[in-house]
């Protein structure tokens, strides 16, 4: 029974930790891509005469573009696991296949997305594809190779009930979810607005008007990679890597306390802990950045 | 001019009332049309049913700032309305679908706290890189003061913006509509499991314990499905973008629960049909 329950911990550890770098890997290789919300002013800022060369590779949010990934390379490696294909290899196999595919929703995502700009002037940069579909197809083989490992972790040795590929999906919306969440502020405020004030939004009238010119040359989205890496990708690691670690813990070592019901206290003491963190973290904010000199009246 | 004014839709929260007794008797057809063909599934397609309703509900709780969140434009979680909650919600299917074996009460209040954690550590995570990452105070466009600290709003909210990060209220309402989806979702996923682990052994001739992978993962692919309709169904009755239960667009939701109810209820037979017509035949 203890050996169970620690065997559980460390696989639980071992899946908190691959969510992690899932979790980096997604966030870097969306924002590498403008997969999530601020594509928006990829999109638009051709439109408002900012011609740029940042790569533009969204054809859909990032959760069901996850999901999809995520269910395809979990699929793959469950045909291959009938297959009695060594599982490590079965993994592999279908995270690079799924991958594969992330590469030719990329392509056709830049050239139908970029082409559909040509009225405001903006060129299809070829090298741009080249040299970003490559790097996002690396960062999104990491991400579906660490969530479609956990996933066979917990199907596989946790004794998860549902098969691999509902697992893929399930967690691929999950990844997507919090890896945007976490992830586009950062991505879409402090890097495509680098030219606006710290410390305060994007005014609405600044929208498109985004940073197009690096040290050197022209900004790509390499330089966007480089920069999100440094915390927007971290953090969304962490965001996931802690949901998927706390959930299995509270279930792994509670479940079996009370009929249930441990796991379900423990479940809302974790909740309640992260409620006060947050308000910590509100308060924080409110007393040491101040109010901002200009007060503006609530829309409604 | 007033044909086309008789044929508008209802304005903000209200409900129209034609379509939604049609949707309700349509509703009423569906739970007929499954007591008829199968009297013993009745009680889990009214189970789907509520669960498709908690999920529609939930969904207007969750704090949803889409594109302008990214860019410190709008209060809110930077994604979008149904994509935020399937994530919290599944994730709380996943836990519920593991205890699954303690029975419906603990395996649905399982899959709340799963969807409830997902989304407090996300809402969390939120605030954090607004403010250690971009140096942002939290501050909502919609109300002067939060409704929960009594903090005021207005004078955090940086110049030419609607407001920016998550207030309490916000992330509280998160946290709520990730219960409230982690539930839904459970309960559904437990409703079509009890038909099929019933129908399926007749189907098949087979064991209960044989045929439990495909009742397994025809029930959660079918509770992935019916979280997705109504996620959906929710979103569009936001229409954009919402900061919570604060918002004026939270009064909305009576009409979204109609709506989740009547596509649950068809969701539901259809699921249910799968197993059920392939007996008569």
């Amino acid at each position: 029974m203890v050996e169970n329950i620690v065997f559980g911990i460390g696989i639980t550890a071992l899946a908190g930790a691959l969510a992690a770098v899932a979790g980096a890997a997604e966030d870097t290789e969306s924002d590498i891509g403008s997969q999530g919300d601020p594509n928006s002013q990829v999109q638009l800022a051709p439109q408002m005469g900012f011609i740029h060369r940042i790569f533009n590779k969204a054809v859909a949010g990032e959760p069901p573009a996850y999901g999809l990934w995520c269910a395809l390379g979990a699929g793959l490696a469950w045909i291959f696991l009938i297959k009695d294909i060594n599982p490590i290899l079965a993994l592999i196999l279908g995270a690079t296949i799924a991958t594969f595919v992330q590469g030719v929703y990329a392509t056709s995502g830049y050239l139908g997305r970029t082409a559909s700009l040509a009225k405001f002037g903006q060129p299809v940069y070829i090298d741009i594809l080249k040299s970003m579909l490559s790097v996002t197809m690396a960062h999104a083989f990491v991400a579906i190779f660490t969530t479609v490992a956990m996933c066979y972790l917990m199907n596989a040795v946790l004794g998860h009930p549902f098969p691999l590929p509902i697992l893929g999906l399930i967690w691929g919306i999950a990844l997507g979810a919090a890896g945007s969440a976490t992830g586009n502020p950062f991505y879409g405020k402090e890097r495509q607005y680098q030219n606006q004030k710290f410390g305060a939004g994007v005014p609405i009238s600044a929208s498109g008007n985004i940073v197009r010119y690096a040290e050197a040359g022209q900004r790509n989205s390499l330089d966007n990679g480089w920069f999100s890496a440094k915390l927007g990708g971290p953090a969304s690691g962490i965001c996931f890597g802690l949901i998927v670690f706390l959930e299995l813990w509270r279930t792994i070592l509670f479940e079996h306390i009370a009929a249930g019901w441990g796991a379900i206290i423990v479940g809302l003491a974790v909740i309640l802990v992260f409620v006060v963190i947050d308000r910590w973290v509100e308060v924080y904010a409110r007393k040491n950045y101040g109010p901002y000199t200009v007060a503006e009246e609530a829309s409604s | 001019m007033s044909a086309l004014g008789a044929a508008k839709p209802a304005a903000g929260g209200a409900i129209d009332p034609v379509s939604s007794v049609v949707g309700l008797v349509l509703a009423v057809i569906f739970i007929g049309i499954v007591f008829v063909l199968a009297p013993a599934a009745l009680f889990p397609l009214l189970g789907i049913i509520l669960g498709g309703v908690l999920i529609g509900f939930g969904v207007h709780f969750v704090p949803v700032g889409g594109a302008p969140a990214a860019m410190g434009q709008a209060p809110g979680i930077a994604t979008g309305v149904a994509m935020l909650a399937a994530g919290a919600g599944l994730a709380g299917l996943f836990g519920g679908a593991w205890a699954a074996e303690l029975g419906v009460v603990v395996a649905t209040v399982t899959g709340a706290i799963g969807g409830g954690l997902m989304m407090a550590v996300t809402c969390l995570m939120v605030n954090v890189i607004y403010v250690f990452g971009m140096g942002i105070p939290a501050a909502s466009g919609k109300v002067t003061k939060d409704p929960l600290t009594g903090d005021t709003q207005a004078e955090y909210k940086s110049q030419g913006t609607e407001g920016h990060g998550l207030p309490f209220i916000s992330f509280v309402g998160g946290v709520v509509g990730g219960l409230f989806g982690g539930g839904g979702g459970t309960l559904i996923y437990l409703m079509l499991l009890q038909v099929y682990e019933q129908y399926l052994p007749v189907i098949f001739n087979a064991k209960v314990e044989e045929i439990m992978p495909v009742a397994v993962s025809l029930a959660g692919i079918f509770a992935i499905g019916l979280f997705l309709v109504n996620a959906v169904l929710a979103a569009y009755n936001i229409t954009g973008t919402i900061e919570g239960p604060h918002d004026p667009k939270f009064k909305r939701f009576p009409r979204a629960i109609v709506a989740s109810l009547v596509a649950s209820a068809l969701c539901g037979l259809v699921a249910i049909l799968i197993v059920v017509v392939n007996l008569n035949i």
